[in-house]
């Protein structure tokens, strides 16, 4: 399988990623590389980024024949509960041609899988929403989402860490949660689980 | 010597801890951060004789400081102060800077959040409490450790701003490219570390999505639909979905966040081979040795 690698300035490489592949395993692959120093898993591409006096990375054939990789830290299942108050739930609703109560219910009734961790410290984009549901993101983003917000955009859902700026579809707060912890980093990683529980 | 601090007075404008960055986080989200511009870093600090990523004050305005528990020396770029305890340093806004970095000797002594003691902004993480410093801060100092001091050199400005082209070029008309390495660009206003922002003839790309999200770096040049170029600085998104021209070079990177708004800019494409080589000089000349961790 040929990789199709390009620079990314003088000290990172993108990839194209071959399709099917698990985040996780890919993440913890590049990771295990010589001369790697970190990585980012992002929907369809990865980067891996070295320093530039070292040697570049050997990134031909690594998705070949057998390449599964020890993990560092289990895939775990979160349950965040959930107040659907967002200002978005009725645009939501509209979109879905249904009522608020069955859009809540269709995003209660998913376990989702974290995709990509990134954006944001902690933000994770959690798949896949109930294509029912998957409103496409605000044309005019709002300058300011609260800190805990649960929001949809398209096939993706995920909870704000922080104040920022932000195109979701708003339709809920997370209670009790914070996806970004100052002494452990993000908590949702690549492969965890999450579930919503109306709260 | 116990107790030494820098009591903030006032602050004016933004000001606070950065120092070397936390690398190697990007993959939780979290991006390199660190001094917007490490050679200036550099400066303050070795005219200090402390380490070149020591905790130090990243000022935008002005600040007014005093020494407190004991005697401190300073560094505001490479000018040396001496403060005895309860003597003040007036620094006024710089005209002519867009940031200057104040030194302390030994660092300011601020707890380590995921690796180092820089400040995320966004995240209220690190730095003095998470956030900018103000009237009614006491920074502790660290333990002084009386390195030989070092006159670094100043920043070289005027010439072209080096970029390694890619990897998205085929996603733009050739008009583009011709365009990033021949026109001259102005320094937004509304540049931040998060990203500094350009003004100039736009970049037309051949598609108008904002597309799936991709990795992001520091210096990524990134072109949304509108074609004004966005080149990412310190703190930036670590995936985002607009297309990357090019990424600008570790060795220009702190000199283009070291320019005011409205400075007039011009880009030229190197090799990431040479980029590389580019780097050990610039490195070697800065003293920008990664820390051991």
């Amino acid at each position: 399988m040929s990789l199709a690698v390009e620079a990314l300035g003088e000290a990172a490489l993108r990839l194209e990623l071959p399709p099917c592949l698990e985040p996780r395993a890919v993440l913890e692959r590049l990771r295990s590389l010589a001369g790697v120093r970190d990585v980012v898993v992002a929907e369809r591409h990865a980067a891996v980024t070295f320093d530039p006096l070292g040697p570049l990375p050997k990134l031909e054939g690594i998705f070949d024949g057998q390449w599964a990789v020890g993990t560092e830290r289990a895939a775990r299942l979160h349950t965040v509960s959930v107040r659907y108050d967002g200002p978005d739930l009725e645009r939501v609703a509209a979109f879905a041609k249904a009522t608020v109560e069955e859009v809540v219910r269709l995003h209660e009734e998913r376990v989702y899988t974290v995709r990509v961790v990134g954006f944001l410290p902690g933000f994770a984009y959690l798949g896949e929403v109930d294509p029912r549901i998957a409103a496409p993101r605000l044309e005019t983003p709002r300058v300011r989402v609260p800190a805990g917000a649960v929001g949809i955009a398209g096939s993706r859902t995920g909870i704000y860490p922080f104040v920022s700026p932000g195109g979701w579809n708003l339709i809920g707060t997370a209670i009790d949660f914070a996806p970004f912890d100052a002494e452990s980093g993000a908590v949702f990683r690549l492969g965890d689980q999450v579930r919503f529980v109306r709260g | 010597m116990a107790d030494r601090a820098l009591q903030i007075m006032q602050a004016v404008g933004p000001a606070w801890i950065q120092d070397g960055g936390r690398e190697g986080l990007l993959h939780q989200g979290i991006p390199p951060g660190g001094a917007l511009v490490p050679e200036l870093l550099a400066q303050a600090n070795r005219a200090i004789g402390n380490r070149w990523d020591a905790p130090a004050i990243e000022l935008y305005g002005s600040l007014d400081v005093m020494a407190s528990g004991g005697a401190v020396r300073l560094s505001v770029g490479g000018e040396v102060h001496f403060l005895r305890a309860g003597e003040r340093l007036q620094i006024p806004a710089s005209g002519t800077e867009r940031v200057r970095y104040l030194a302390a000797g030994g660092g300011f002594d601020v707890p380590i959040r995921l690796g180092a003691r820089g400040t995320l902004p966004v995240a209220s993480l690190g730095g003095y409490e998470g956030r900018a410093l103000g009237g009614g801060d006491r920074l502790a100092l660290a333990e002084d450790e009386d390195g030989p001091d070092e006159r670094l050199p100043s920043l070289e400005t005027g010439s072209r701003l080096r970029f390694v082209p890619g990897p998205d070029s085929a996603r733009f008309d050739p008009l583009a490219r011709e365009r990033l390495s021949s026109e001259p660009f102005r320094i937004d206003l509304s540049s931040n570390r998060v990203g500094t922002r350009l003004e100039g003839p736009p970049l037309p790309r051949l598609d108008s999505d904002a597309g799936i999200s991709m990795p992001m770096v520091r210096g990524a040049i990134q072109v949304p639909a509108a074609g004004l170029p966005i080149v990412l600085g310190p703190d930036h998104p670590t995936t985002g979905g607009y297309p990357l021209i090019g990424v600008v070079i570790r060795a220009d990177q702190g000199l283009l966040a070291s320019l005011q708004p409205g400075t007039t800019v011009r880009f030229a494409p190197v090799e990431a081979e040479d980029a590389r080589s580019i780097w050990r000089e610039h490195a070697a000349r800065w003293g920008l040795v990664p820390a051991l961790r």
